[in-house]
């Protein structure tokens, strides 16, 4: 079907979504900024002081590295040279934080977007279901049983995966995605982890809730009765509102706490993801690391929400409307 | 004499209320028929039970605990069919104690039997057009769409460039302007009164037997309510339909309607032709059809800016069970001679005319 999308309003968008980004990204790495200084504790006490005690050296390495500026001016400098591309290098190995950054981040993020498969493989069919309202002892029980699995903590759960399925029953490797190059069954080095940060993160019980309670909104709504008395299928009719929509929404909202789960997730199982390092970098002030490790993490959350307004752009044509009038 | 397109015997559509612990008898025992190309107006207050009534022949009550008894027998092309066949099958009545019985019923698989009932038979033989037409669509998808599936579910046209072709010609018997433009407008876009039109194409489009029009005009402008009942009336003509009009405005029951039924506490408590019913002469009416018309304004009472006549009291609720007349507390004919009559029993339909039936005492 021909549609006439007007393509200036969603232009406009699009921009205004953009210039949030760059103020978002210039906000969240201020505080950052301002959090790690005000931490105790800094990157020199904890390599250098093994390695020498004499303070010329030191103060050496401070100038080397950079830290003996005025602090603002440490900001503006980290803010030039990632403006041209440059993230800077690690303190602890002294590799370019972007590379480093590259490849860790494509192990989070397939198991961000592994577990928020499987939670969405739980939870929407769930809600689904109890929103026919045909079996509601049954609905009532998966919804329980949902509540109780997402209010596991994650942590919890990963080591009694992985006591059950690698040491009771040996199914699985017990070590994942790094070290899988040479293993056979390469994509059982993957499932564990994804599944556990997919039960686990605490999202199924609010996508069941938010998308159930939705669902039913639309499903009671005039249109999708006038559509029944037409006789066309009512979920086609109550798809884009009652499940397109809640749907993203919940995704774009939950992937801040799936980031979250996942430093932990990739702890317990040894995922050489952003999480693992970004524990790392934390442990051991590497400033520059935990600087890119933020910047990656806003914008993969803030990616998640531009989706979010795509998708409603294309869906809700009152959107578009709006803002031709902004 | 034409051919009865709906016949409805005895139609009861009960909701239990968990927290009154009691049943909402919304429609209790409603019986007419629709001739082919007549048009029938239920006429009544708000929860008189006449959405309930449309939606009950519609299959579309699904929600909540309730009963639901009675025949609707619907001509099929030619081909009688009852829209509720076999539903007692699917209920069974147990007694447990003395005076305690036990209703069992087996809702999921009447919900399965009704919709291979209904198959076929919603939106291809009975349309529906709805109050507040600006929700009756999807507002998210373009109305030409909305009718090509429509057309498409219905007729035997596969491509959609087709269906929207189809469309366009339908939005143009129903009176819009550069019909190929609005094709890809959304209801959003639209006035309640387009809207209420392209319902109208919508549910035309697909050629049904009969129209169930639910409170077409309310929620619209006055000068609107004018041009949408033009329209019907326009229409009605044009394709011989058979409409099945319910409304609370008496002005357009006394338009279009050939037959009326005037509803009240979810019985209908008159009804015959309407020449039969709003003729002048005709001396014997039922007082809660009379005073339905005096709650009408004539033109001499607005402009000498008298009070509207309002109907005193409310509509009873339909929990409790009276053991007289329904209206009997509202009534101002009631008199001395059969007030104790009133209270102490309900009266039967009573054919007072030919096809003029009346549940009143006064009528005999």
């Amino acid at each position: 079907m021909t549609h006439f999308i007007s393509w200036r309003p969603i232009l406009k968008i699009l921009s205004r979504e953009l210039l949030i980004t760059i103020l978002l990204l210039l906000g969240v790495s201020i505080i950052i900024f301002s959090i790690l200084h005000m931490a105790p504790g800094d990157p020199l006490h904890i390599f250098i002081n093994i390695q020498t005690q004499n303070p010329d050296e030191i103060a050496a390495i401070k100038r080397d590295l950079g830290l003996d500026r005025w602090l603002p001016l440490q900001y503006l400098s980290w803010l030039n040279n990632i403006l041209h591309g440059n993230f800077g290098n690690s303190f602890r190995t002294g590799r370019p934080v972007f590379n480093e950054l590259i490849g860790v981040s494509l192990y989070t993020l397939i198991l961000t977007i592994g577990s928020m498969i499987v939670t969405l493989l739980i939870s929407v069919p769930i809600a689904i279901f109890s929103s026919l309202r045909r079996h509601p002892v049954l609905s009532w029980g998966l919804t329980l049983l949902a509540y109780i699995f997402s209010a596991l903590p994650v942590f919890w759960l990963g080591y009694i995966v992985i006591y059950i399925f690698t040491h009771k029953f040996n199914l699985f490797p017990f070590l994942s995605a790094g070290y899988a190059g040479t293993a056979k069954f390469n994509f059982l080095y993957f499932l564990l982890p994804i599944i556990v940060l997919g039960v686990g993160n605490g999202a199924i019980s609010e996508i069941i809730r938010h998308l159930n309670a939705q669902l039913e909104r639309v499903l009671s709504e005039d249109y999708i009765k006038a559509a029944k008395a037409k006789g066309a299928s009512i979920w086609r009719h109550s798809f884009k509102e009652g499940m397109l929509i809640p749907v993203t929404t919940m995704v774009a909202a939950k992937i801040p706490f799936i980031l979250g789960g996942a430093v932990i997730v990739e702890q317990v199982f040894n995922w050489p993801g952003m999480g693992r390092l970004a524990w790392q970098a934390a442990l051991d002030r590497d400033y520059p690391i935990i600087m890119g490790i933020t910047i990656f993490a806003a914008f993969f959350v803030h990616i998640g929400r531009f989706l979010q307004t795509i998708v409603y752009l294309f869906v809700d044509p009152q959107i578009t409307a709006k803002g031709e009038e902004a | 004499m034409a051919e009865d397109i709906l016949r409805v015997e005895d139609l009861r559509t009960y909701f239990y209320s968990f927290t009154k612990e009691a049943f909402i008898r919304a429609v209790d025992g409603v019986s007419f028929n629709i001739k082919k190309g007549e048009v029938l107006g239920i006429v009544g207050e708000s929860g008189c039970g006449k959405s309930i009534t449309a939606q009950s022949i519609m299959g579309l009550i699904t929600d909540g605990p309730g009963i639901i008894t009675g025949n609707i027998f619907l001509n099929n092309n030619g081909n009688t069919v009852n829209l509720l066949d076999g539903l007692p099958d699917y209920a069974s009545i147990k007694k447990k104690r003395k005076a305690i019985y036990e209703i069992s019923k087996d809702v999921l698989g009447w919900q399965k039997r009704s919709e291979t009932l209904m198959n076929g038979i919603r939106g291809m033989v009975i349309s529906m057009i709805f109050q507040n037409p600006k929700s009756a669509l999807n507002p998210f998808m373009p109305i030409g769409e909305q009718i090509a599936e429509s057309i498409m579910l219905h007729k035997a046209i596969a491509t959609k460039k087709e269906a929207l072709s189809f469309a366009a010609a339908w939005l143009e018997r129903v009176q819009i302007d550069s019909p190929n433009m609005r094709l890809y407008d959304y209801p959003f876009s639209l006035s309640g009164g387009m809207c209420q039109r392209i319902m109208i194409a919508m549910s035309l489009s697909s050629e049904p037997s009969l129209l169930i029009a639910d409170e077409p005009t309310t929620g619209l402008d006055v000068t609107i309510q004018t041009k949408i009942i033009e329209l019907l009336k326009k229409l009605k003509e044009e394709l011989n339909l058979t409409i099945l009009l319910i409304t609370h405005d008496m002005g357009v029951i006394m338009q279009l309607a050939d037959k009326i039924a005037v509803m009240y506490g979810g019985k209908i408590v008159e009804y015959g032709l309407k020449r039969e019913i709003m003729d002048n002469d005709s001396f014997i009416r039922h007082p809660y059809t009379i005073a339905l018309l005096n709650s009408l304004p004539t033109i001499e009472e607005i402009r000498a800016k008298e009070r509207l006549r309002a109907i005193k009291g409310d509509v009873p609720d339909t929990i409790t069970l009276y053991r007289g007349c329904r209206f009997y507390d509202r009534c101002t004919l009631k008199n001395d001679r059969i007030k104790n009559k009133c209270k102490e029993s309900e009266p039967e339909m009573i054919e007072i005319g030919t096809g003029h039936l009346m549940r009143c005492w006064l009528a005999e």
